[in-house]
């Protein structure tokens, strides 16, 4: 897919700027490549085009900071530039005041009923008393819809399925919704932001007086994301974008389009048609997907909290040294376990994405390393410093002891060799070249991906 | 629809020709200048919403391209992605039965329901599967469109087995002898193992003799992988893209053309039953260049 070439280009781009000095032929490779990347993500041309140059200007004029290479010059210029017009870190809504007025605006399909139940019920989980009102009138069974959710999430919920007005639907429950935490307001969609809508979403806005106007954008939206974005702008100010569908393989390039006219943030994003798939927006994972480079902040952040560095150490010592034992393949397991499911985990890998590695082997491998953990938890402690112990009624021991089968176990054994093995191969290696670095780079661990 | 690309190549064209009228037939356009030429020409492709890879193909397909021909060329191409064999959906097969896929939100049941007006104008008759058995309403919204076009909507339970819906209502044609049998289905994240298999347990399960995917016309390059993971995954005879009136720019027409291989049977316009048009592939190359 095009995509998977873009985003191999844009290694390579990066690549080229290790040989340690900001080259400017590279730079401008680099560019080029971004541009291509944010197009194919579907933000606008215009925007891409500006992106890009200033980065380039940026990578080549500023200093290099004392300690940086001149990759993480230059990819930190590419990340604080794309966080400049979707905000460094996640940004709440502010829910202080009573009734905290949300109202939901976009176009026909892009998620709008969804949404709002799914806020709902983001809110709810957080303690807020809430109402949920429907004011579309124009879809067949929209009434329906967000009353089939209200009632599936027990919120109250407000509508008047025979009423045309969309602002006199508000102003009959106007009473009843103040007294709410949170009220948030469903409306209407078209094809297009015609004169009808304008006026509608116009109205509708001057009866609610909403303190926040989300507008809900299809993830897969193309080039046209930039004129919605403004239409909807300039007739109610957006306040913020909510980017819908982001479960598929669409990049949402559209959001940052409509970031840049309206000025207003990103605050969530809606990953599944389930009700509880809706995260808040992290500026920084959203563009390393854009860039299709994987959420490589993300896994190094988590793989930070996830082992101490003195574990690390001793461990990496061990392993070097061709020494390794139980205890060492359990922190391993441990350290991968913490960064989350398996196929997260090598979502967040750049490349590991790419292999589409299907998720019933992660899975699998997933199940394995529990029971994997289950048999080292009913191993002593010299058992697992010192796997050469292990015999006939040990084996027996253990697999009683953890209730798992003996084919599990001369699985662990088999894997905890097959592990031994290649850290050797590689340690020797890396020992004749003396360049332990070369690691970093090197293969994952077998069998656990 | 589509006013902002014929603009494009009107503007592109005269470009080149201008440059071309500035040196002697001997001498060729500085290749810096066709170069920037060519970046235009991408950029305009690319800023109509069509896909990078087929914006790609299309430069490369004019890339050795003149003057005087660059248009005719531009044309050619064009007419090549978007011409492939035609197909009548609407053929008789007692009954018929078409099935509409695609991603949540693209419009497949208010295009179910234009399938069904245009059937009614022909004095056929139909009958509309509620195989969205997952959204929210999704049932009611059928059945309120069944009602306004006095069609028999076959409806279960929401969680029930779409595969079944779409059974019945084929039964139920048999048996009433009617002409065709629409089935809407769920809207289906395409990266989603489990909810393509689920799609293409209806399809074995019906055997529909039309599949057609249904695209938002709005979208930009994930359009090309929806195309892709809906062909390989369940298969599909045709698309219809809805929501033509929305933008000018008309790219994902050319992209989903080029990505299926199939042929494009309808596209939908506005909010009335009447607004679903057939496409016309002539009619549609005369408008855009």
């Amino acid at each position: 897919m095009v995509l998977d070439r873009l985003s191999d280009s844009l290694k390579n781009a990066l690549k080229k700027l290790t040989s340690g000095k900001v080259d400017k032929d590279a730079v401008e490779a680099l560019g080029e490549e971004i541009k291509k990347a944010l197009i194919s993500a579907d933000v606008s041309i215009k925007l891409s085009r500006e992106i890009s140059e200033k980065i380039q200007k940026r990578a080549l004029k500023e200093k290099v900071a004392g300690g940086l290479t001149a990759k993480e010059h230059t990819l930190n210029i590419v990340y604080e530039e794309l966080t400049s017009l979707l905000g460094d870190k996640f940004e709440e809504i502010n829910t202080e005041t009573k009734p905290t007025k949300i109202m939901l605006v976009g176009l026909f399909g892009a998620g709008k009923t969804t949404t709002a139940g799914k806020l709902a019920k983001f809110y709810k989980k957080r303690g807020k008393k809430i109402a949920l009102i429907q004011t579309d009138t124009w879809r067949p069974a929209a009434y329906a819809q967000l009353k089939q959710l209200a009632d599936a999430l027990k919120i109250d919920f407000y509508g008047d399925p025979k009423e045309t007005d969309p602002s006199k639907i508000y102003k009959t429950f106007e009473k009843d919704l103040s007294t709410y935490e949170l009220v948030i307001i469903d409306t209407a969609g078209r094809d297009a932001l015609n004169s009808e809508l304008t006026d509608e979403i116009k109205s509708i806005d001057k009866s609610v007086n909403a303190q926040e106007k989300i507008l809900v954008l299809s993830g897969d939206i193309g080039q046209a994301a930039e004129k919605v974005a403004q239409n909807f702008h300039d007739n109610i100010g957006v306040t913020s974008v909510i980017i819908t569908k982001l479960d598929g393989t669409a990049k949402g390039g559209g959001s940052l389009s409509a970031a840049a006219v309206t000025n207003a943030r990103v605050k969530f994003i809606g990953i599944g048609e389930k009700l509880d798939a809706l995260e808040e927006f992290k500026p920084k994972n959203f563009v390393s997907r854009l860039l299709g480079m994987g959420d490589l902040e993300t896994l190094l952040e988590k793989a930070k909290d996830a082992i101490d560095s003195e574990t690390v150490e001793k461990t990496a010592k061990n392993i070097m040294r061709g020494e390794m034992s139980f205890n060492d393949l359990y922190q391993q397991m441990e350290a991968v376990k913490k960064m989350g499911p398996l196929g997260q985990v090598a979502n967040m890998i750049p490349g590991m994405s790419k292999m589409n590695i299907p998720k019933s082997a992660l899975n699998e491998q997933e199940e394995k390393m529990k029971v994997w953990k289950y048999l080292m938890d009913s191993m002593t402690n010299e058992e697992k410093d010192d796997p050469s112990l292990m015999n006939e009624s040990r084996i027996e021991r253990i697999t009683i002891g953890s209730g798992r089968s003996l084919d599990e176990m001369r699985d662990l054994i088999k894997q905890y060799k097959q592990m031994k093995k290649m850290m050797k191969t590689i340690s020797g290696q890396s020992r004749k070249m003396k360049r332990m670095q070369k690691l970093r780079g090197g293969k994952g661990l077998p069998g656990f991906f | 629809m589509f006013s902002k690309l014929k603009k494009t190549f009107s503007k592109i064209s005269s470009k080149v020709k201008k440059e071309a009228s500035k040196v002697n037939v001997i001498k060729q356009i500085e290749s810096s200048k066709l170069k920037k030429l060519s970046n235009d020409l991408e950029d305009e492709l690319l800023s109509n919403n069509i896909a990078y890879g087929v914006v790609n193909e299309i430069l490369d397909a004019v890339k050795n391209s003149n003057a005087k021909n660059l248009k005719l060329d531009l044309k050619n191409k064009l007419k090549e992605i978007l011409s492939s064999e035609k197909l009548n959906i609407l053929d008789t097969k007692n009954p018929t039965i078409i099935m509409l896929i695609g991603v949540n939100g693209a419009g497949k049941t208010t295009t179910l329901a234009k399938l069904a007006q245009k059937i009614k104008k022909t004095e056929k008759k139909c009958v509309m599967a509620a195989g969205d058995t997952f959204r929210a309403a999704a049932i009611e919204q059928l059945e309120q469109h069944g009602k306004n076009l006095d069609v028999k909507v076959i409806s279960h339970n929401y969680g029930s087995d779409s595969a079944a819906v779409a059974f019945d209502a084929v039964e139920h044609a048999k048996s009433k002898n009617l002409d065709y049998v629409l089935i809407d289905t769920a809207g289906r994240n395409h990266a989603n193992e489990d909810l393509m298999r689920e799609l293409a347990k209806v399809k074995r399960v019906v055997k529909p003799h039309y599949t057609i995917l249904v695209v938002d016309s709005l979208t930009g390059n994930d359009v090309v992988d929806q195309a892709k993971l809906f062909g390989e995954k369940i298969g599909i005879d045709g698309v219809i893209l809805t929501k033509i009136d929305a933008d000018e720019r008309g790219g994902a027409i050319i992209s989903v053309a080029h990505e299926s291989g199939k042929p494009i049977l309808f596209l939908g316009s506005g909010q009335g039953y009447n607004d679903l048009e057939e496409f016309d592939t002539d009619k549609i190359l005369n408008q855009i260049i």
